[in-house]
């Protein structure tokens, strides 16, 4: 907690200073010919859009931290903006073109339209959508392969899970979400065959009560391993295992996009993460070396961006052998030798 | 006369009392306020581009809900469902630019605008037959339906009109025939402006001259005297005003689609509904008025962002801040009133 | 400009009267002493010693206490409950009941106001509530009582009993401020009387050396002319309206009535009982729901509520005088009504009505009683209608409105071409001096009055024996 709070806080402070210094001399903006030149004098200038806090410990935090590690290793202006209405989409982009933003990081498929209609307007401008569906000259879906490490996660709950039963709990039904879910009941078969698996979707992703009360209804038809993919509702998932099992029914939990191992450490088996910060500063790089725009980023196992991370705390709840299952299945993955059933979502993508 | 210099009067006291308990409040979250309202004024005011894109885009949603809710409080009627009656305006302005590909523009706009506004009207019905054929208060019943209008709307972008994939929960783009032509080359201000710009001014003189006013103002003012000494038809003027009440906000819906977004999304408004309330009474509900104030409120929530994107103050707390302008804004308005009326008060 | 160099002074013990045409200051004057209105000029004193009434509060403090016209009683709680809420004296958030109950009752027994504490107010009728009113006041024992037009709303029964009731408060100690209009009240009670006349205080002196003369003249500042009865002879025109079984829920109960041009009826009763619906059914503001109602398209309506649904206090003259024009294709153009055009009318009208008031755009809030009622009056009369309804057209009036409104409905059944006039009144003194006939409102139903029973006394049996047929 206090972690999270001393994060946010060191972030408000560094965008104030930058805040400061871009009043200080922002004479030039969008200067040179639109391929960035950090040695030339103009800093690299990064922006981020947000549907939801930064503060959730999830999808969003870790976007933000990638924001903040991109100021940090290339010496990069930046600037983060939570937008609420669609309108507020297009504004967005039209204020950070006009401003002479050289990249923009829309974090999340709901920025896409707005994206493509901005795009074409300011082509000095790449912006980059996590999770997005379209392509165009400067505007680029980034595709987390998160399949890969829920498919990990799923063998860890097959292999813990005594009853059988394995719950999944999930925001709105989106083909990202779908696809970690076929992925983790794939991983779940591949232990436990026989297993029993049931599906909950809260309609959003942030309402830790619905979580919760989804979670709790699972528990009681049986299920005692459960994975959510609800980002800031998570804490309602993890706070249904533990009063679970300080009830006397053991149940156990797996986290999701980021490592949560730490919310409930007592409960957690492991985490299927997806580190944004590097993700981020890895396609911040690729604008640099003008290799980005025009195709999807995939970002997964094999660029150590995706993976699935066991809680140290209750490693010694697996099943003897499981963890090396697992951590072989994973090099199987990034071999290339076994595949992790995915839900396409990208224009022109194949499943 | 004073009347009309009210607004501006108050609105003044209001932005000076708002100032100093938005610095205070800024201050004690460890943000400069300087800093902050530096980048409120320069996002939107600081160019012509955030005037013409930012603020006028921002205000056009606020002035037709703002006209809706100006005419309903005129005629007595308290309507508090301007969100919804938006949303009812979206959905319709989507199926139809959905279906509109085939059509002209000369025809394809006009057909949205139509629909939203049918359906803004039609949203209003509901309450104004409760009201008038079964007794129900129209605040309850008109509250309650933005919960249905908006619940209605999401339920629509995840089913049966999500974009073809299915993936997304918004519907698909209106066909380009149907989007609002922009105003501006090269902004995002679009011809929505300039439709609620001349509705403000058509409906200050309607209430104002023509006789159909004068009843709206009249029922408004007291039923039993414009029933009785008036021998208007109290229900159907009452009808009338809840009507057109429900279109001009259904048309603010409409022209956020069919102006701005394009498609519908869950959240398409982040409340205008409710704003618009705010923006009517700060105008004492003259058509006139409202457009002043809309631009107000549009300068506050397009600049808003810009205290995110250039100052670092953090979402949560902008929108504190903005609740915070609008209470007080409200406050000093009443209070601006009081001393008036005392000051030139009857003897 | 209110109240310009008023005097008042009263003595404890006495009942002092006040009298004044509308708009002469009396309630401004009243408000004054409330706390509600801070005076430009001038000293308040209170057992010689100067007082600042700055809010109503501080004049409760400094023993005032104000019985207005207008009850601020909540209908749906019962008398004690209203009695409560009158209540700011200590015990915190907590409420004793039956203390509380125990004292109205104490206190209505030594002053003789009876009035059923466990009964909601919206049961009461209006004498009742003003009873309430009093004792609401009462319990704060005020050393000055100040009573706004408290028989306005009363039957002729119920007056005798208020002035009663006053004279004992008077001789409990207490000094009792009277405003009224009717002179023959005032000198029943009053032991000193003054008079103001816009905004002075033209007439101080004690009862014995004033009579109905002196006072009207102070307060007109000439005698109005009496009001001289028409003989009437019974009409031969046709009927411009009848109603037949006409009936409207319990309030009206298969009336009948017929009312020719050039008469005018005169409808008494005790209020509630049934006059209110009769008027609007006579006038088309409403259907009955059994019953069949002939009558002219546009009848005139004087509504005893002026303020409610006589105008709209919001609007300006212009536009109140408007309420009865808009309907006329005269004053409109297309969709739009000829403002310019109805200003210079509404100017006109002021002129002929002698309606006193800043301009044509001037709010009728601005005006006082008597011109809002001519206002109403201009409208109504303004299109020579065949058939005028008047409900207790001249309640609150001072002597000068009243005869005004007196003046114009005999004047509109005078001559060649004259309207049929109802006028429903429970002012029995009004109802005999212009009526050419008079029935009798009990219970919903309407019972005529034999010539020779046209008095006060014969009137007043029958409005309270319900018409000696029985209901």
């Amino acid at each position: 907690m206090f972690g999270r709070l001393n994060g946010r806080r060191r972030g408000w402070a560094a965008a104030v200073v930058m805040a400061l210094a871009a009043c200080g001399g922002d004479a030039d903006p969008g200067a040179g010919d639109g391929s960035p030149d950090p040695e030339a004098g103009a800093a690299l200038r990064v922006a981020l859009l947000t549907s939801g806090p930064v503060s959730d410990a999830g999808w969003y935090a870790g976007a933000y931290e990638g924001l903040l590690l991109i100021g940090d290793s290339l010496g990069a202006e930046v600037s983060h903006q939570q937008t609420r209405t669609p309108t507020e989409f297009d504004e967005a982009f039209l204020a950070y073109g006009a401003e002479g933003y050289d990249l923009v990081f829309a974090h999340g498929f709901e920025y896409q339209d707005a994206a493509m209609r901005a795009g074409p307007r300011f082509p000095d401008m790449t912006i980059v959508v996590s999770g997005g569906g379209r392509v165009g000259d400067n505007v680029a879906p980034l595709i987390f392969t998160l399949e890969e490490a829920s498919y990990l996660a799923g063998m860890a709950a097959g292999g813990v899970t005594r009853s059988g039963v394995v719950g999944m709990v999930g925001g709105v039904e989106i083909p990202p979400v779908q696809g970690t879910f076929r992925a983790f009941e794939a991983g779940v078969r591949a232990v436990r065959p026989d297993a029993t698996i049931l599906e909950a979707f809260i309609g959003n992703w942030d309402d830790v009560a619905a979580a919760k009360e989804a979670a709790v209804a699972q528990i009681g038809r049986g299920a005692d391993v459960l994975i959510h993919n609800t980002d800031a509702a998570s804490f309602g998932v993890f706070q249904a295992a533990r009063e679970a099992t300080e009830g006397g029914a053991e149940t156990w939990v797996l986290g999701m996009n980021r490592d949560q191992n730490d919310i409930a450490p007592d409960v957690t088996l492991g985490s299927a993460v997806i580190r944004i910060p590097e993700a981020f500063l890895e396609v911040a790089r690729r604008l640099l070396a003008g290799d980005l725009g025009g195709a999807p980023v995939y970002e997964g196992t094999s660029e150590d961006v995706v993976d699935f991370v066991a809680n140290p705390a209750t490693e010694a709840r697996y099943p003897d052998g499981l963890l090396q299952r697992i951590r072989a299945a994973g090099d199987s993955i990034r071999a290339g030798t076994l595949e992790v059933p995915r839900v396409p979502f990208v224009d022109g993508e194949t499943g | 006369m004073s009347g009309r210099a009210l607004p501006l009067v108050s609105a003044l006291a209001a932005l000076a009392l708002t100032l100093a308990l938005a610095a205070a409040a800024l201050a004690l979250g460890g943000y400069p306020p300087g800093e902050a309202f530096g980048a409120l004024l320069r996002g939107a005011l600081g160019s012509p581009q955030a005037v013409v894109s930012i603020t006028l885009v921002r205000t056009v949603p606020l002035l037709l809900t703002g006209l809706a809710v100006a005419l309903a409080f005129r005629a007595g009627v308290w309507n508090i469902g301007a969100e919804g009656q938006l949303y009812a305006g979206a959905v319709a302005a989507v199926w139809v630019g959905l279906h509109a590909g085939a059509l002209p523009g000369w025809l394809a706009v006009p057909a949205v605008l139509t629909a939203s506004v049918t359906a803004g009207a039609a949203w209003a019905a509901v309450p104004a037959l409760m009201k008038l054929r079964l007794g129900v208060g129209e605040v309850i019943t008109t509250l309650l339906l933005n919960f249905v209008a908006i619940d209605l709307a999401a339920w629509l972008v995840h089913g049966p009109l999500q974009e073809p994939r299915g993936v997304f929960p918004q519907t698909e783009s209106i066909a380009e025939a149907a989007r609002l032509p922009l105003l501006i080359p090269d902004s995002r201000l679009h011809a929505g402006f300039a439709v609620a710009v001349v509705l403000a001014a058509v409906l200050a003189l309607l209430l104002r001259y023509s006789r159909v006013g004068f009843s709206v103002r009249a029922v408004g003012a007291s039923p039993p005297a414009a029933r009785s000494a008036g021998r208007m038809p109290v229900g159907r003027v009452v009808a009338g005003a809840f009507l057109v009440s429900g279109a001009l906000a259904g048309l603010a819906g409409g022209v956020e689609v069919a102006g701005v977004t394009y498609a519908l999304y869950e959240n398409l408004s982040p409340g205008h509904g409710y704003t618009a309330i705010a923006v009517a009474l700060l105008a004492g509900l003259h058509p006139v008025g409202v457009v002043g104030t809309a631009v107000l409120f549009g300068v506050l929530e397009g600049g808003a962002s810009a205290m995110q994107r250039s100052a670092g103050v953090p979402a949560a707390w902008v929108d504190g801040i903005q609740a915070l302008v609008i209470l007080s804004v409200l406050v000093v308005d009443r209070v601006a009133r009081r001393i008036l009326v005392a000051r030139g008060g009857r003897g | 400009m209110a109240l310009d160099d008023a005097r008042l002074d009263a003595w404890a013990g006495e009942v002092h009267a006040v009298l004044g045409e509308n708009g002469a200051g009396k309630t401004t004057l009243l408000s004054a002493l409330a706390g509600l209105v801070h005076p430009d000029q001038g000293t308040l004193r209170i057992d010689g010693r100067e007082v600042r009434l700055t809010t109503p509060r501080r004049a409760w403090h400094e023993g005032i206490g104000m019985v207005h016209q207008h009850f601020a009683l909540v209908d749906a709680m019962t008398v004690l409950d209203n009695l409560a809420l009158g209540r700011r004296r200590g015990g915190g958030f907590r409420l004793d009941r039956p203390g509380l109950a125990r004292e109205a009752r104490e206190l209505g027994l030594r002053v003789g106001l009876d009035v059923p504490l466990d009964a909601p107010v919206g049961s009461l009728g209006v004498g009742e509530r003003q009873r309430v009113e009093i004792l609401k006041v009462l319990l704060r024992d005020p050393s000055v009582l100040v009573l706004d037009e408290p028989t306005a709303v009363l039957a002729p029964a119920e007056v005798d009993g208020l002035l009663e009731l006053i004279r004992r408060l008077a001789l409990e100690g207490r000094a009792v401020l009277l405003v009224a209009h009717k002179l023959d009240e005032v000198l029943a009670v009053a032991h000193r009387v003054t008079v103001l006349r816009r905004g002075r205080t033209v007439l101080e002196a004690p009862r014995e050396e004033v009579d109905e003369g002196i006072l009207a003249r102070a307060m007109v500042g000439a005698e109005p002319e009496p009001l001289a009865r028409r003989p009437g002879p019974p009409s031969d025109r046709p009927p411009v309206v009848r109603l037949r079984g006409v009936r409207v829920g319990q309030r009206l109960r298969g009336v009948d009535l017929e009312v020719r041009a050039g008469e005018i009826v005169g409808i008494a009763g005790v209020e509630g009982n049934g006059q209110r619906e009769l008027a609007r059914v006579l006038a088309g503001r409403r259907d009955p729901h059994e019953g069949s109602v002939h009558g002219p398209d546009d009848p005139a309506f004087i509504p005893q509520d002026r303020r409610r649904e006589g105008l709209v206090e919001g609007f300006s003259l212009t536009e109140n005088l408007a309420l009865g024009l808009h309907d006329d294709p005269t004053w409109r153009r297309g969709p739009w009504l000829r403002w310019s055009a109805l200003r210079a009318r509404t100017a006109d009208v002021m002129d002929t009505f002698g309606i006193r008031a800043q301009g044509p755009r001037a709010r009728a809030s601005s005006l006082s009683g008597g011109n809002q009622q001519r206002l109403v009056v201009a409208r109504e009369l303004q299109g020579r209608p065949r058939l005028i309804v008047a409900e207790n057209p001249t309640r609150g009036l001072d002597v000068a409105g009243a005869a005004f409104v007196h003046r114009t409905l005999l004047d509109r059944v005078a001559g060649d071409d004259p309207a049929a006039v109802v006028l429903l009144s429970t002012d029995l003194d009004e109802v005999l001096a212009l009526a050419d006939r008079v029935l009798v409102v009990v219970r919903g139903r309407l019972h005529p009055v034999p010539p020779e029973r046209q008095t006060r006394e014969g009137v007043g049996a029958l409005m309270l024996s319900g018409g000696g047929v029985g209901p």
